[in-house]
């Protein structure tokens, strides 16, 4: 209950951080959010968007209206112009966070899938070929951009069709069409995940070649167990705790990520929104969108300590 | 010099009527040759490989948008872009509409006809309806102008001359102006702009996002920032020459993709079936396509935007006719395309494109001279006592920053001069410094073609002072006249072409504007801007139609383009007009 207590207390802190940095990395950006919003507008057109903005407010007060507003649920709506009634940014939230989400979901399970076995091999062949292959290629993977993934992948498999068509185009709901669903977001996905996979197979690798040391290890191998059994059942867990540590702060990377793929392949997700608010100096819409992925951020986290407690025995017992 | 291309930065704040505006920059991207492209080195008036064919009702069609617009369509609200007008058009007509004459045609409208010299009678047709059953009639006419003139921003000083709108009968009704004015039926597209709604959607609480039009198209849904889905208005107006219905297709998705090269690889995948794009890199990869059968496009520069250095003419250097010259003698034009649009581009030799009133192939604009540009620069300083020099305005993205140092180096290398590059974040902030005149010269692009009475807005002076938005401007009480010259030969050749009914005279007073303005160097003109609707093979019919008089279709893509490079926005294209594509579908994925 402590634990919980201690988390949503972190969890506040954290969003309140974030979203004043925010607030005040937004007040800095170059050009006026007026004339942004209405180049061409009156005087008293600009006044009035000055006044419905808060803009006339300094930082801090701004701030404090927003965090008025987003406690009690209120997170307006965007600004479109004079009179007009722009899209609702809780429901802008409601369509976007989902996709984010389930992208997100998909590069985790892509990455561990592919990372873990990964890891555990090189690690049972440590200082082998295999072992140096796979850090070659891991330092090869790592320092591909995104963008640079996604934009050549697009061009094999979307523009060129080397042997399979992939749509680099828009997002398909898994209830409406699985397949398109899933052929839609194959890009996207791998674009973000070849670069954690190597992250955190390499992670999960050294650890792992720790553990392997344990006299447990030991023990166990005399007592002829299976290297499978002693790789999977008994050196695994106790070596993935950097990985679920890294994997759980990783969530930020994964936004990054996100963003960029998102605008790229136009699966208008949370990343999008948060692009597309800066783009237009949309700044209330922004802070929701940041303050929301901030909770995200927070609350994965949170998971992860409750995945400690799971896997080690000590922490659980602490 | 042009721009157009990557979409980020601003958006959905085009203002621009049949006069939106396009900051930025001038020519284009590249870097490739253009040995490279396949297609003509430049372009001439309106291009097509549509080869035709017969319409066969039915379809999807998904077009790749540069934006989204935020604001949504309570047109008379509304400040749309590219994306916006697209959108617009395929739910709502206008009362008139250009044909491929360059002449007005009536649309909604049967006739508009000038019954006295400050009298527009406009005579509905009979029997159209919105999509919510109601009739269009006068009435419900007459309230849309009266918001659109009253309510908008813009149109509130666009129509600043019209003093009444009355109704005479269910179908008719009359504008009374202060002043004649031949060209006003243009006012009533307003490069698509002008869309009548229904009184139920003006009324409405929900007025941007519930829109009822008596367009080929309705609204199915929209989730801002994905898509926009209209479907087939079954009883839709208007029919073919064969009598078969419009719209062909059964459905049309709006598909936001604001980065250009994407938008492009997003078309060559099969995930759009159709794009527009101005963008001279894009250009020359459309028509690699084109050459290899893979899509199909069509290119006019016909009523084509200017891109130019728009000058501060209010302050020195440029209130100075010597610095002026001394800058346009000393940019390369031609090798300023070659490098950076290369080579597509055609220089312009005015605010006029061809096909409007007043273009001159030639209008004595200067050509590249560096021994006159220096000449001039030397006569500025013996009349001022001081060394030319002045700041470059431009959009900070890479393509116009290219552009601008590429004009920095060619006044250094051939006159001389030392001038300082202002780049700044974006397109609004560009907007702001020139309605405040705190620039010298700055990257632009504006004035898509149309009647040319539709360029009275940014040129001419002593304007109702109504309309002054940023009470600042020492030399000319217009605002929306950046430049802020104060030429009275301009203000009164514009004053008489708008009431002048007679062509012929009305198109020499704007030849003799163009003129004037090669001869006083108030802006320095760059390049006419190229647009290009690219579309898959299986689409055709793009600029097929014909309107109800058997007109054909207006054969200019930008009578509306606000972009730049480093946001590109824009476009009324009637090439882009969904209601005659028929589509095979998208490609299987």
């Amino acid at each position: 209950m402590r634990t919980v207590a201690r988390r949503v207390l972190q969890l506040v802190v954290v969003v309140l951080v974030v979203t004043f940095f925010t607030s005040i990395l937004t007040s800095l950006l170059p050009g006026d959010p007026v004339t942004t919003i209405a180049p061409f507008s009156s005087v008293q057109t600009r006044a009035d968007i000055r006044e419905q903005l808060h803009l006339n407010e300094n930082v801090v007060q701004r701030y404090g209206i927003w965090l008025k507003n987003f406690v009690t649920g209120d997170m307006g709506r965007e600004y479109a112009g004079t009179d007009i009634k722009g899209a609702s940014i809780s429901q802008r939230i409601k369509d976007t966070l989902p996709h984010s989400l389930l992208l997100m979901l998909y590069v985790q399970i892509l990455t561990l899938l592919v990372a873990v076995p990964l890891g555990i091999y090189t690690a049972y062949r440590a200082g082998h070929l295999a072992d140096h292959a796979s850090n070659a290629i891991g330092f090869f993977l790592v320092s591909i951009p995104v963008y640079v993934a996604a934009t050549i992948m697009i061009l094999l498999f979307s523009v060129n069709s080397y042997g399979i068509h992939l749509p680099s185009e828009g997002w398909v709901a898994l209830s409406t069409d699985p397949a398109q669903h899933f052929s839609h977001l194959v890009m996207p996905v791998v674009a973000i995940a070849i670069g954690q996979i190597a992250v955190y197979g390499r992670l999960l690798r050294s650890d792992m070649v720790a553990t392997l040391q344990e006299d447990y290890i030991l023990m166990a191998k005399s007592k002829g167990m299976t290297n499978g059994r002693i790789l999977w059942r008994h050196a695994l867990r106790p070596s993935s705790l950097t990985l679920i540590t890294v994997a759980g702060l990783n969530v930020g990377t994964l936004v990054s990520g996100a963003l960029i793929v998102e605008v790229i392949f136009h699966l208008n997700g949370i990343g999008y929104a948060i692009y597309d608010a800066i783009n237009r100096r949309q700044y209330i819409a922004l802070q929701d969108y940041v303050a929301v992925v901030a909770i995200v951020y927070v609350l994965v986290n949170f998971g992860v300590d409750i995945l400690y407690r799971v896997l080690d025995p000590r922490i659980r017992n602490a | 010099m042009g721009r157009s291309g990557k979409s980020r930065g601003v958006r959905a704040v085009a203002l621009g009527l049949a006069m939106a505006l396009l900051v930025a920059a001038c020519g284009s991207s590249g870097s490739s040759k253009a040995d490279n492209n396949k297609g003509p080195a430049t372009t001439k008036g309106l291009t097509t490989g549509d080869t035709g064919g017969t319409p066969v009702p039915g379809g999807s069609l998904v077009y790749g948008l540069e934006a989204d617009t935020s604001g949504g369509w309570c047109l008379y609200k509304a400040q749309l872009a590219i994306g916006g007008i697209q959108v617009a058009r395929a739910i709502y007509d206008t009362l008139t509409i250009p044909g491929s004459d360059g002449q007005i045609h009536p649309f909604l409208a049967e006739s508009v006809t000038q019954t006295k010299p400050t009298v527009w009678t406009i005579k509905l047709r009979p029997n159209i309806k919105f999509t919510d059953n109601s009739p269009l009639d006068a009435q419900t006419v007459k309230d849309n102008l009266d918001h659109y003139r009253k309510d908008n921003p813009l149109f509130t000083f666009v129509f600043a001359d019209v003093k009444s709108i009355d109704v005479v009968d269910t179908l008719t009704l009359t504008v009374t102006t202060a002043v004649p004015w031949t060209a006003f039926p243009w006012f009533l597209w307003s490069s698509s702009r002008l869309g009548i709604m229904a009184e139920k959607q003006m009324k409405s609480a929900n007025c941007n996002t519930e829109l009822i039009g008596t367009g080929p198209f309705i609204l199915k849904s929209w989730k801002f920032g994905d898509k926009f889905v209209a479907t087939k208005n079954p009883n839709y107006w208007r029919k073919d020459k064969n009598g078969v219905q419009y719209p062909y297709l059964d459905q049309i998705t709006f598909v936001p993709q604001e980065d250009g090269p994407k938008r492009l690889t997003s078309l060559e995948s099969g995930d759009f079936n159709m794009i527009h794009t101005s963008g001279p890199k894009q250009i020359v990869q459309i028509r690699k396509d084109v050459a290899a059968n893979k899509l199909v496009d069509t290119e006019s520069d016909k009523f084509a935007e200017i891109g130019y250095i728009m000058l501060n003419d209010t302050k020195a250097p440029f209130d100075h006719f010597s610095a002026r010259a001394a800058f346009a003698y000393g940019v390369d034009r031609d090798l300023f395309n070659k490098l950076r649009n290369d080579g597509i581009l055609t220089n312009a030799e005015g605010p006029f494109a061809e096909g409007v009133p007043g273009y001159l192939a030639d209008s004595g604009a200067p050509k590249f001279n560096a021994e006159t540009a220096k000449k001039y620069a030397a006569q500025y300083k013996t009349e001022t006592g001081k060394t030319l020099t002045f700041s470059l305005s431009h959009t900070a993205d890479p393509d116009t920053t290219q552009d601008a140092v590429l004009v920095q180096k060619m006044l250094k290398q051939y006159v001389g001069l030392n001038i300082t590059l202002n780049p700044v974040a974006d397109q609004s902030t560009l907007i702001n410094q020139a309605i405040g005149k705190q620039f010298d010269a700055t990257l632009w692009r504006n004035h898509p073609g149309a009647d040319s009475d539709t360029q009275y807005v940014w040129w001419h002076c002593a304007n109702s002072a109504k309309a002054v938005v940023e009470p600042n401007s020492p030399a000319c009480d217009n605002p929306v006249n950046f430049g802020g010259f104060n030429d009275p030969t301009i203000s009164s050749d514009f004053d008489k072409a708008r009431a002048e009914t007679d062509q012929g005279t009305r198109t020499k007073l704007y030849e003799d504007i163009n003129r004037r303005f090669a001869k006083q160097l108030w802006n320095l003109w760059a390049q006419y801007t190229l647009w290009t609707v690219a579309y898959s093979p299986k689409a055709h019919g793009v600029l097929a139609a014909t309107y109800p008089d058997g007109t054909g279709t207006f054969e200019g893509l930008a009578p509306v383009t606000r972009s730049s490079r480093s946001g590109a926005r824009a476009v009324s294209a009637n090439g882009t007009y969904p209601r005659d594509v028929r589509s095979e579908g998208r490609k299987p994925t």
